[in-house]
């Protein structure tokens, strides 16, 4: 089912009012650091922090109070909040969540290059590539581009992890 | 230094091949880029800004703005061809561009496409040269007050106009001015969300978050639906534009570009709505208006105009107040900033030459995109035929190298990701990622003015008030809350 404005708005109201409370009851509190002489509260690190919750609050009770009296509900109706049919959608994107994490643990351990190689190669198979060659050539290619580019020409020192390395 | 010095120095920086090189090649790179669809001018320049870091600062700069001015035109092609805006700006141009098409006019309305850019564009960099160095001097009368009063100004526009609900750009813009106050804080150095890691003290890498906001949401969406960019593209047909349609458009394509360079210099504004009115105006003075919708030239040259006649203007505050007309220019404002140039007043006494160089390759890129582009007209099949599912990863490809080498630091890599999927989540949301990034790179600068602004007071906050160009500032925030909150309410007025 489409999302409509009023659900949209209900949704995000709650969430950016949630948010608030806890930078005001816990992250600030917990997570600012403010120098114990400071008189002025104006001119403390906390206090750009607190009026930027407190106007988080502000607009997620106004966009309560937008969803709670909106005369009309029109759906929104176009690609960004349709849902495609199936768990297929959200495989995907679970798949891509995991090759990001991937990507994160194999940089120090394989090296930019080997492990952009794979995370292309995945990437295009998990897009459902209709080249499935040209994908592979260019998951090979491509990262070794970049690298003579960056290690080469812009004097990037690319991470080259614990196996291969490149010259 | 008189104007001819000034322009002397600026020839003197980019009068080499390679300066004019580098903005050609960026053309190149925004055309291309543009008329992919899902590639828009702004992932164009948030993905070449890492290959400028080895540049000289006028080099990389002027690449960037090819990729810009490129990627603003190259968006007509697949908008006309196959009815999918290559960026935001190019929406007016379906319009009228793909009747057009369908009638096998298609090479006509691209070729109108080009004129109207490239004249619009020149207009643009005239109103560039000629008011940028006059606001940025009386911007040099602006202290603390004044620049809040002005950046609160800008973050209210940009927050009202980039999306279609105040409430949502408010809170996108929130969320940018909180993930700003990641780091040490300006004054006492104490530390402000960093848990205690070292990485966070710097605060978050700019170009992490805005590629991560920018280029990774694509690739989550390639992820949730690989077939939503298929389409049929149109044949270019027989027909071409004549000097005849040309001049029969000329009142609205000046028109669109005084438009586009208004809104233009607006800071917030961006293309997108100079289209639209671009668009109705041409319509409601034509003596075709029946015809508009249909398959006008006009519409097509009016749209393009009004949405090129952007492209220098929103320059205009970036130079002389170092505030971003848009997002891409606040992917720019990060190459000055890499390249140790910090935009604004003070940068038209202390890097003139830069200024009138970049003045200089501005008016030089007019006449480059003319060529570009009647090229990329004939070569679109090429670009077209591109397949996205083997794009997006070499995309990711490219995001993770750029990133990397911003700093050379693996944990800029973490953070492009998470921002990625909170730009996803935004997209899902409608909820518009421009203020999010305006406001994270006007954050501090806010914050940093405030600040400084109660300590010259003795923490009296009237000195927001002191002078009539805070009021000035202070008058048009208020009237942009209204007249969004007004036309807010009337549309949710049900239509009886």
């Amino acid at each position: 089912m489409p999302m409509s404005q009023k659900s949209l708005h209900l949704r995000l109201g709650i969430a950016a009012s949630l948010f608030a409370l806890f930078l005001v009851l816990f992250a600030i509190p917990t997570f600012v650091f403010a120098p114990s002489n400071i008189g002025n509260i104006i001119l403390s690190p906390k206090f750009w922090p607190y009026v930027l919750a407190g106007l988080t609050g502000i607009i997620g009770l106004s966009l309560l109070a937008n969803a709670v009296t909106a005369a009309e509900d029109t759906p929104f109706e176009d690609e960004e909040t349709v849902h495609p049919e199936g768990s297929a959608p959200w495989m995907r994107l679970g798949a891509l969540a995991v090759i990001m994490v991937l990507v994160m643990f194999g940089l120090p351990r394989l090296g930019m290059v080997w492990t952009a190689m794979l995370a292309f190669a995945a990437c295009a198979f998990l897009f459902r590539t209709r080249h499935p060659v040209a994908a592979l050539v260019c998951a090979v290619i491509v990262p070794l581009l970049l690298y003579a580019f960056f290690a080469h020409v812009a004097g990037v020192a690319i991470p080259q992890g614990n196996f291969v390395r490149l010259p | 230094m008189s104007l001819l010095d000034s322009l002397s120095a600026g020839l003197a920086l980019v009068g080499n091949v390679e300066a004019f090189l580098m903005l050609f090649i960026g053309l190149v790179v925004g055309v291309v880029a543009g008329a992919i669809p899902g590639l828009s001018a702004t992932m164009a320049v948030a993905l070449t800004l890492p290959f400028t870091f080895s540049m000289t600062p006028i080099n990389a700069i002027l690449l960037l703005l090819g990729v810009y001015k490129g990627g603003i035109f190259g968006g007509s092609i697949p908008a006309i061809l196959i009815k999918t805006p290559g960026t935001p700006a190019s929406s007016a141009t379906i319009l009228d561009g793909h009747p057009m098409a369908e009638r096998g006019e298609a090479g006509r309305a691209l070729g109108m496409a080009l004129y109207a850019s490239c004249t619009a564009d020149a207009v643009s960099n005239l109103a560039l040269i000629l008011f940028a160095g006059w606001l940025a001097s009386f911007a040099l009368n602006f202290g603390p007050p004044e620049f809040f009063a002005l950046i609160l100004f800008s973050l209210t526009i940009i927050a009202g106009v980039s999306g279609e609900s105040l409430l949502r750009g408010a809170l996108s813009a929130l969320a940018g001015l909180l993930l700003a106050t990641i780091g040490l804080d300006l004054v006492y150095g104490t530390n402000r969300f960093t848990l205690g890691d070292p990485n966070m003290m710097g605060g978050l890498n700019f170009i992490a978050v805005l590629i991560g906001l920018f280029a990774i949401p694509e690739i989550i969406a390639m992820a949730w639906n690989p077939v939503a960019h298929l389409g049929r593209t149109r044949a270019l047909g027989k027909s071409r534009c004549t000097l005849a349609d040309y001049l029969g458009s000329f009142k609205s394509i000046i028109r669109g570009s005084m438009i586009g360079v208004f809104l233009g210099s607006i800071p917030g504004i961006g293309a997108a709505p100079s289209a639209f009115l671009s668009y109705s105006e041409a319509r409601r003075t034509s003596k075709n208006k029946d015809n508009f919708g249909k398959g006008e030239i006009e519409g097509v040259a009016a749209s393009e105009a009004g949405n090129n006649g952007v492209a220098g203007a929103t320059l205009i505050p970036l130079l002389a107040l170092g505030v971003p007309g848009d997002v891409i220019t606040a992917i720019i404002i990060g190459a000055f900033m890499v390249h140790g140039l910090q935009p604004g007043p003070m940068m038209f006494i202390l890097n003139v030459d830069i200024i009138y160089g970049l003045f200089i390759g501005l008016i030089v890129s007019s006449v480059f995109l003319l060529f570009v582009g009647s090229v990329a007209i004939r070569g679109f099949r090429f670009v077209a035929d591109v397949p996205k599912r083997i794009l997006m990863p070499g995309v990711l490809v490219l995001c993770i190298y750029g990133v990397f080498a911003v700093n050379n630091n693996i944990f800029d890599v973490g953070v492009m990701f998470v921002m990625g999927w909170v730009g996803y989540i935004m997209m899902r949301n409608r909820i518009p990622a421009a203020p999010f990034l305006i406001a994270f790179i006007l954050g501090p600068l806010l914050e940093d003015n405030f600040r400084q602004s109660m300590l010259m007071s003795g923490s009296d906050p009237s000195i927001l008030f002191r002078g009539p160009i805070t009021w000035f500032f202070w008058l048009l925030t208020t009237i942009t809350v209204f007249a969004i909150t007004r036309s807010t309410l009337r549309k949710r007025v049900p239509l009886s």
